[in-house]
């Protein structure tokens, strides 16, 4: 059974997009049939992030116009042909769904591919309801800030309202510096208010932006990423392995390295 | 069975919290305005708690009455309600009491002067039926919504859009059974309630619950609690954990001290004779002496 997945925050711009991408991504690289579905109707995005704009010709809004089969509306991913979106209109508004018909899009989806991933725009109206209509799982995007989890427990309360019961958390940009100066809530200090699973912890890296604007999801990259890992193992986690979570405490030094570096100091 | 009215609702604009300025830990008190000039902008109204403000869930006898407040666009009153905020507050006031009706109760819809369609109408049946609950009845004012219900299969009962639809039985009695709820009260949920409310679970930041009695929660209490909410000082706020965003009792208000405690223990949240809100630890209190005041 095909797994449905929104990733949803509440406030606006925690990186449910970022997300998205490179979960999708992520799960493509391992063989998994996926499709990321671009739920924020008016101010798209994922095609952009995953390096496909220039290859959308048809949205949701011409399949359920009946202008275009679904299929020719999907986007396959030039990477990985296993990976593909289902665009957004960006000409039109939130109201220009319902969700009935994300139900049918999503369903028609589901009896093909193993992951739909949702992306769900920012808010609680009109455009929410259209992205969670159809799941069966949410993943909670918030950052360690007291405004983006008090919107994160809100839309928690709605999903569970909605009967989306399986709901699990991913805290994104921590800054482990910002954490340890008590300058930033912690991984503990969200957990304690959300009281949901917790998926994964992303921290912030410059290089996230970097892949945003190559549009080149982060877990594609040679070259390790302390954020491209991170996504890594939250789908490592999403697909039932137990994987620990990482250390992103600042770097606890070992004896050696404090010597080293008293010793610099001295020099 | 206990018979009841209360709502949950998700609002919009949750109350502002009104900041006053530090007081030692244990007192939480407001600088005091004595009753005499009712001045201070900090003061809470005092609230009633109208009868259809909300979608409510009422079991009487061995049925169950679905009240949807009025609709936004019909009544140019604010309190109306879109049927997307209708169907929220519904689902969450399903998922937050499922243990409080006989299944198979006969569910008795009653939509005012609210247009139902039929996939609304088709909705609320299929969610009903989901936890064994049975529509039977439509009550509606609106023409539309009788042909719309009877075509469906229901019963219908059409009143004069003067009649009080909301209130089938004689008029609400001044306060109502206590109200009793098992969830932890998200950020946006509200609950309203005309008489004590229980909660098994916890409040948190952005939630609030407005009572006409008292407040016990058993978890932790910090979004807003409002006891005693039509005028009666002596109601209290209980919490095994209180660090609350801010209590009212009756139209006194506090907030939490700006350094938390290191532990918590029970505690007890009532207006003293000095006329200010108090905190006491649960095992050390007692209930002040009033004297006759209203
Ligand atoms: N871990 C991270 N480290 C650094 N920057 C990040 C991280 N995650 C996201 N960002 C940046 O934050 C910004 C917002 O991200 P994104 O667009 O994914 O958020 P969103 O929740 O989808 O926003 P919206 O609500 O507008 O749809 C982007 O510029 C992105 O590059
Ligand atoms: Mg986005």
């Amino acid at each position: 059974m095909a797994r449905i997945i929104v990733i949803t925050s509440g406030k606006g711009g925690v990186g449910k997009t970022t997300t998205t991408a490179n979960l999708g991504m992520a799960l493509a690289k391992r063989r998994r049939k996926v499709v990321v579905v671009d739920a924020d109707f008016g101010l798209r995005n994922l095609d952009l992030l995953l390096g496909l704009e220039n290859r959308v010709v048809y949205t949701a809004v011409e399949v359920l116009a009946g202008q275009c089969r679904l299929e020719q509306a999907l986007v396959k991913d030039k990477r990985f042909n296993n990976l593909a979106l289902l665009p957004a209109a960006q000409n039109r508004t939130k109201e220009a769904v319902t969700p009935d018909q994300m139900k049918q899009l999503v369903n028609a989806l589901a009896r093909v591919y193993e992951y739909i991933l949702i992306d769900c725009p920012a808010g609680i109206e009109m455009g929410f309801q259209n992205a969670i209509a159809a799941a069966k799982e949410a993943v909670i995007v918030t950052t360690p800030e007291i405004s983006a989890v008090r919107d994160a427990d809100r839309v928690i309360g709605l999903l569970e309202a909605n009967n989306v019961k399986q709901i699990q958390l991913l805290i994104n940009r921590i800054k482990p510096a910002m954490v340890q100066a008590n300058d930033m809530m912690s991984v503990a200090d969200v957990q304690e208010i959300l009281a949901v699973k917790l998926l994964g912890v992303i921290p912030d890296d410059e290089k996230v932006i970097v892949s945003t604007n190559k549009g080149e999801p982060l877990v594609l990259s040679e070259t390790p990423s302390q954020a491209g890992t991170a996504f890594d193992n939250v789908v490592r986690r999403l697909e039932g392995e137990p994987v620990p979570f990482m250390d992103l405490t600042v770097r606890d030094e070992g004896l050696l390295s404090r010597l080293r570096r008293i010793l610099s100091n001295r020099a | 069975m206990t018979s009841d009215t209360s709502s949950i609702s998700t609002p919009s604009d949750p109350p502002e919290a009104s900041s006053t300025s530090s007081e030692p830990p244990m007192d939480l008190s407001l600088p005091s305005s004595s009753p005499s000039e009712p001045t201070s902008d900090a003061r809470p109204n005092l609230i009633d708690i109208p009868e259809n403000l909300q979608v409510r869930l009422k079991p009487e006898g061995d049925k169950l009455l679905l009240i949807l407040p009025p609709d936004a666009e019909q009544t140019k009153s604010p309190i109306g309600f879109s049927w997307n905020e209708v169907w929220q507050q519904f689902k969450q006031q399903l998922s937050a009491r499922e243990r409080f009706w006989q299944p198979n109760s006969a569910v008795y819809l009653m939509v005012g002067d609210r247009l139902l369609d039929n996939r609304q109408l088709q909705a609320i049946a299929d969610e009903l039926s989901d936890l064994q609950l049975q529509l039977r009845w439509v009550y509606t004012s609106r023409r539309q919504t009788a042909v719309v219900a009877a075509t469906a299969g229901y019963s219908v009962e059409q009143q004069t859009a003067a009649a009080p639809i909301a209130k089938p039985t004689t008029a609400a009695p001044s306060m109502e059974e206590p109200l009793y709820v098992q969830m932890t009260l998200r950020s946006g949920t509200e609950i309203r309630h005309n008489g004590t409310v229980v909660v098994l679970g916890d409040l948190n930041p952005g939630s609030s619950v407005i009572a006409a009695g008292d407040i016990l929660v058993w978890g932790r209490l910090r979004g807003v609690a409002h006891a005693g909410c039509k005028g009666d000082s002596r109601c209290l706020i209980l919490a095994l954990q209180l660090e609350p965003t801010q209590i009212r009792i009756a139209d006194f208000v506090a907030r939490a001290p700006e350094t938390p405690p290191a532990h918590y223990h029970p505690e007890v949240a009532y207006v003293s004779p000095k006329r200010t809100i108090r905190i006491a630890r649960a095992s050390d209190f007692q209930r002040p002496e009033w004297e006759n005041q209203a």
